[in-house]
């Protein structure tokens, strides 16, 4: 006989809290990051009451939980599109020959430091940083070698550019010109997301206001000019990779997404006239569930949103997305784990109903990827795609009582984050104060604590240690080298275009930025037609609009409270407060990036938290040269200096730095240490160069804290 | 320590550093030899002319002078800043992240910027603030800009520290207004209304006149200047010259008059009292005898055996008696 439901539960709690030998079941139930709480059971009960999700839906069908398409992938299966850059047009246009021969439909490119920042490989400013973390394009030129052979007319490109958007689509549209295509055909995505930029990943270049102008503009001429090209990605994936929870990526992207809108609509564009290019890009880390919930809460939350704008075409009202598996669930400690992290990341964005998807190489928290290592991610996706099934029913998790709860809790807790950024005026104007950012290293603080302090395994990492970490081939650059090739063909380029021709379209743009009239990209694609270059037209506009500088907050006591009454905190404290008692003065340690990497979530963990340990932390600005760095430490006369590096940039840096503190100080006594992202293999030269410690991805802050004081002391 | 100190007055950038840490140290031996140096380089003195920032946080103080120091060092003038964080935290570690505001400056060679962490001392002002002003004034420092939190009293000790003092204000809704009180417009020699620009501009511009009229109720001694405000964007780096005339004129008319002697006159007994005080208190602290003293004085009270102040006068009493 079967009994009533109730009391099926309540058999089912007394069993569970037997089983677990607790009071209650609900004691059990788990955390997240995100503070949502995960209960060890869900049941039809909890499919009930939802204000945002509906769990009667189909594929295709208002508000899209289950997918912006009917067929999804029974039909046609996502993307498999794979970011990658090398560092000259030249090699990279082989490495994108050769993945279309193997089957890749679509392909991505990574620019270097330098062009993202506007600035030419010839710029001393960026002398460390050229080829570094992408291909260096300095004009049409490079563009035209980087899709040589490449048919722009049935290849779809995507671009992660941001900061200088417009000279590089202005310089993608010219070399299709001249491959002999009129810009209506070229399709592909644009990155062109610069509210991200502020929040996390710092490779802007104007400040925020006439930034947003610039994205309005591109979306505009697209809309009107190139109907098959995608004016944005709004990218949540660089906010989960600075450590903001999943509830802050979908949040904070969602709100960027409104913005962009609003800014779209205030040139006079009718919604449904560009919104159904725009797309989505989110990161996918190893929260299984949580990743799946979040994709299908994305697009629930979208079609609200839209519809609240009035637009009434299906394609405005659908979330399309561009996924890639988290960098950052990379580990440096035993490697060959991350193919397996990458491989549930896959799925679980696979499973949340991705349109496309960037696997990682499991080499990338240590270096650019290999052929090798490529190789494996791209073959994680076609395995997925042709041997697990997954693709021969639509959306296999509808349905499931903690999925769709799940969904439902992921909407409203990102709805309320939502409502606060608007009450704040937007997104501009919330990013302007700072309100995300700051959040976001809160979040990430909290997530290094949990880590550090034992309270979440990494496997690997902090449990289950491989006592024989294998070696394994890393790309090398030679970053040298890429540079002169660089200054030789800017040199070419100069000598022979006419120059009075150029300065007169440059002297156009900074107008039109100034007077906010016309539209910037259109000014640009006739500067980078006349062979202007990336840096020439970004000064151009930088002439009228500025360079924008952030400033660095940072939160505090965040990391420190996970650490109460931990014996191995309390040690280096008392090691700290010893150090003052003898010196005088606490250890003071200078935190800095150098370079044009922006990549800035380590350093600020590391900040923050030595100074919740007891040291005096400075924290440099971004983008500094060595000798900037060089100045501060001795003018600050700090005992360390920590560089993070995440972009194959110590090379080059690291010793430059070592010579400019000499030269201010030839008896200096200052430790450097190293942390971020650095090949085993550059570890000697680094030594070689008096760097007193490396920390590589995975270390424990305590750990790194605990030497840092030592070295000092010893001095 | 004469090496140091020749060093310093080549303007030696290693050694200016050194000094200043010897200034702001806490170990005893540091100390004794800091009193040696300053001793030595107050006898050299340049012609620096120091100048106090204050201020509510998040008014752009950094961001001011970050503007006005690029001003100032492209007339190739030299300019030292010593920055005031007030940011300690629980355990006492901090964050000095006030040169992440000033990263055209910091760059210049003409420039010497320092973070120093307050630790709540002196309400805002550092341990070695006036020492390290003395230094870099003889490392030949045109200009010496220290900037301060303002918390309550801290005004008043950061206005010590000075030859010209400046309140930096945002466009506010008044309510700043009811802070300025006759105490502190003794002390400003300027207030600068910051964020003229962009959205905030007609808010600052209408504050800059709510100010000045404010002031006009104030009468200043008849051998300074009138208390002036100016508008300034920091982002958009406009009114920077007015500022420097500002300056100028103050610095001008003060000389004249030998306020400005009289200023540094008058600071050095502050400071000579303040080093008195500071001592006393330390001593008192200190002795064990006297806590044991309170500890009785306060049963006997409790018991009604003696009154407060009797119990007060005998523990003065007993503590100057042992240190005669």
């Amino acid at each position: 006989m079967k009994k009533d439901k109730n009391n099926r539960l309540n058999d089912w709690e007394k069993k569970f809290v037997k089983e677990v030998k607790i009071e209650a079941s609900n004691e059990f139930s788990y955390e997240t990051d995100e503070g949502i709480s995960i209960n060890p059971l869900y049941t039809s009960e909890d499919l009930l009451n939802y204000e945002f999700n509906d769990v009667n839906s189909l594929p295709g069908e208002w508000p899209y939980t289950r997918g912006p398409k009917a067929s999804m992938y029974t039909n046609r299966p996502w993307t498999i599109r794979q970011y990658a850059g090398f560092s000259t047009a030249e090699e990279s246009n082989k490495f994108y020959r050769k993945n279309l021969e193997a089957g890749q439909m679509g392909l991505s490119v990574a620019f270097d430091l330098p062009t993202h920042r506007g600035y030419d490989s010839d710029d001393e400013i960026v002398m460390g940083d050229v080829g570094k973390a992408g291909v260096a394009i300095d004009s049409v030129e490079d563009m035209k070698i980087l899709f040589d052979g490449i048919p722009l007319e049935k290849m779809s490109v995507s671009m992660t550019m941001n900061g200088a958007v417009l000279p590089v689509l202005a310089a993608f549209i010219v070399a299709g010109e001249e491959q002999g295509l009129d810009k209506k055909v070229l399709s592909g995505t644009i990155q062109n997301d610069i509210l991200k930029e502020f929040m996390v990943r710092n490779t802007y270049i104007y400040p925020p206001e006439p930034s947003m102008r610039i994205v309005a503009d591109i979306i505009e001429y697209t809309a009107n000019e190139m109907p098959k090209f995608n004016s944005i990605s709004i990218s949540g994936y660089h906010m989960q990779e600075a450590g903001a929870n999943n509830v802050q990526e979908l949040a904070f992207t969602l709100a960027d997404g409104m913005e962009y809108v609003r800014a779209a609509m205030s040139k006079g564009l009718a919604v449904d006239d560009f919104a159904p290019r725009l797309s989505f890009f989110f990161a996918i880390g190893t929260d299984f569930f949580m990743e799946i919930a979040k994709l299908r809460a994305a697009r629930t939350l979208w079609a609200r949103i839209m519809q609240d704008f009035g637009a009434k075409d299906e394609k405005s009202l659908t979330l399309r997305t561009h996924c890639q598996t988290s960098g950052v669930s990379l580990t440096e400690k035993d490697p060959y784990n991350n193919i397996v992290r990458t491989s549930y990341e896959a799925l679980s964005a696979i499973l949340g109903g991705t349109q496309s998807l960037h696997t990682n190489s499991f080499d990338e928290a240590i270096a650019l990827p290999t052929e090798f290592s490529s190789r494996i991610a791209r073959n994680t996706q076609l395995i997925l795609q042709n041997e697990t099934g997954v693709t021969n029913t639509v959306d296999p998790l509808a349905g499931s009582y903690f999925v769709e709860k799940l969904t439902e809790d992921m909407c409203s807790a990102a709805w309320k984050i939502i409502e606060e950024v608007e009450e704040m005026g937007g997104m501009t104007k919330a990013v302007a104060a700072g309100m995300p950012k700051l959040s976001i290293e809160e979040s990430a603080t909290k997530k290094q604590a949990k880590i550090d302090s034992g309270k979440r395994i990494v496997v690997g990492v902090n449990k289950f240690k491989n006592p024989k970490e294998p070696k394994i081939d890393v790309l090398v650059i030679d970053n040298e080298k890429v540079r002169e090739d660089q200054i030789k063909k800017i040199t070419i380029l100069k000598e022979k275009r006419n120059n009075d021709l150029l300065r007169e379209k440059l002297s156009i743009i900074t107008e039109a930025a100034k007077n906010k009239k016309g539209n910037l990209l259109e000014l640009c694609v006739e500067a980078i037609r006349a062979r202007g270059t990336v840096g020439e037209v970004s000064k151009a506009l930088e002439d009228a609009f500025g360079r924008h500088y952030a400033t660095n907050l940072g939160v505090s006591g965040v990391y420190g409270k996970f650490f109460e009454k931990d014996d191995k905190f309390m040690a280096i404290q008392n090691k700290i407060n010893n150090f003052e008692k003898e010196n005088g003065r606490r250890p003071r340690v200078l935190i800095v990036k150098m370079g044009q990497d922006g990549h800035d979530r380590g350093a600020k963990i590391v900040a923050t938290s030595f100074a919740d340990l007891g040291f005096d932390i400075d924290m440099g600005p971004l983008f500094q040269s060595p000798k900037d760095v060089a100045k501060d430490a001795i003018e600050n006369d700090v005992h360390a200096i920590g560089v993070s590096t995440l972009a194959a940039g110590h090379k080059t840096l690291v010793p430059e730095l070592m010579k400019q503190l000499k030269a201010l100080d030839k008896s200096n006594k200052i430790i450097v240490f190293v942390g971020g992202v650095i090949p085993e293999q550059d570890y000697q030269f680094l030594y070689d160069n008096e760097v007193s410690a490396i920390f590589g991805p995975g270390t424990s802050i305590l750990d790194s804290a605990e030497k840092v004081i030592e070295l000092i002391s010893k001095k | 320590m004469k090496e140091l100190k020749d060093r310093i007055v080549a303007g030696e950038r290693a050694a200016i550093a050194k000094a200043i840490t010897l200034v702001e140290s806490s170990r005893e031996e540091d100390i004794q030899q800091s009193h040696e140096l300053i001793s030595q380089l107050i006898k050299s003195p340049g012609h620096a002319i120091r100048v106090g920032f204050s201020g509510p946080p998040g008014v752009g103080k950094s961001t001011f002078i970050e503007s006005f120091g690029t001003f100032l060092v492209n007339k190739n003038f030299k300019l030292g800043v010593l920055a005031i964080d007030p940011s300690s935290n629980f355990t006492g570690g901090s964050i000095l992240g006030d040169k992440t505001r000033m990263s055209e400056i910091s760059k210049n060679d003409n420039t010497f910027i320092r973070s120093t962490p307050s630790r709540g001392s002196l309400g805002g002002i550092a341990v070695g603030t006036r020492e390290a002003a003395i230094i870099l004034d003889a490392a030949g420092y045109d200009y010496i800009f220290i900037e301060t939190v303002g918390v309550g009293q801290s005004e008043i000790t950061a206005a010590n520290l000075v030859d010209i003092f400046t309140l930096i204000v945002g466009p506010g809704s008044g309510d700043e207004l009811q802070g300025i009180k006759k105490g502190i417009t003794e002390y400003a020699d300027l207030f600068i209304v910051n964020k003229n620009d962009g959205d905030l501009a007609a808010q600052a511009s209408k504050t800059a006149s709510d100010y000045k009229s404010a002031l006009s109720f104030y009468n200043k001694e008849s051998n300074t200047l009138d208390t002036q405000v100016v508008l300034v964007s920091s982002v958009e780096n406009k009114g920077m010259d007015l500022v420097l005339d500002a300056y100028n004129q103050i610095t001008e008319t003060n000389k004249n008059s030998s306020e400005f002697q009289n200023r540094r006159k008058n600071q050095l007994s502050y400071w000579l009292e303040e080093e008195v005080r500071n001592k006393i208190l330390l001593k008192l602290d200190k002795d064990r005898e006297i806590s044991k003293k309170i500890a009785n004085e306060v049963t006997k009270i409790i018991s009604g055996d003696t009154g407060f102040y009797t119990a007060s006068q005998a523990i003065i009493d007993t503590f100057l008696d042992k240190n005669k």
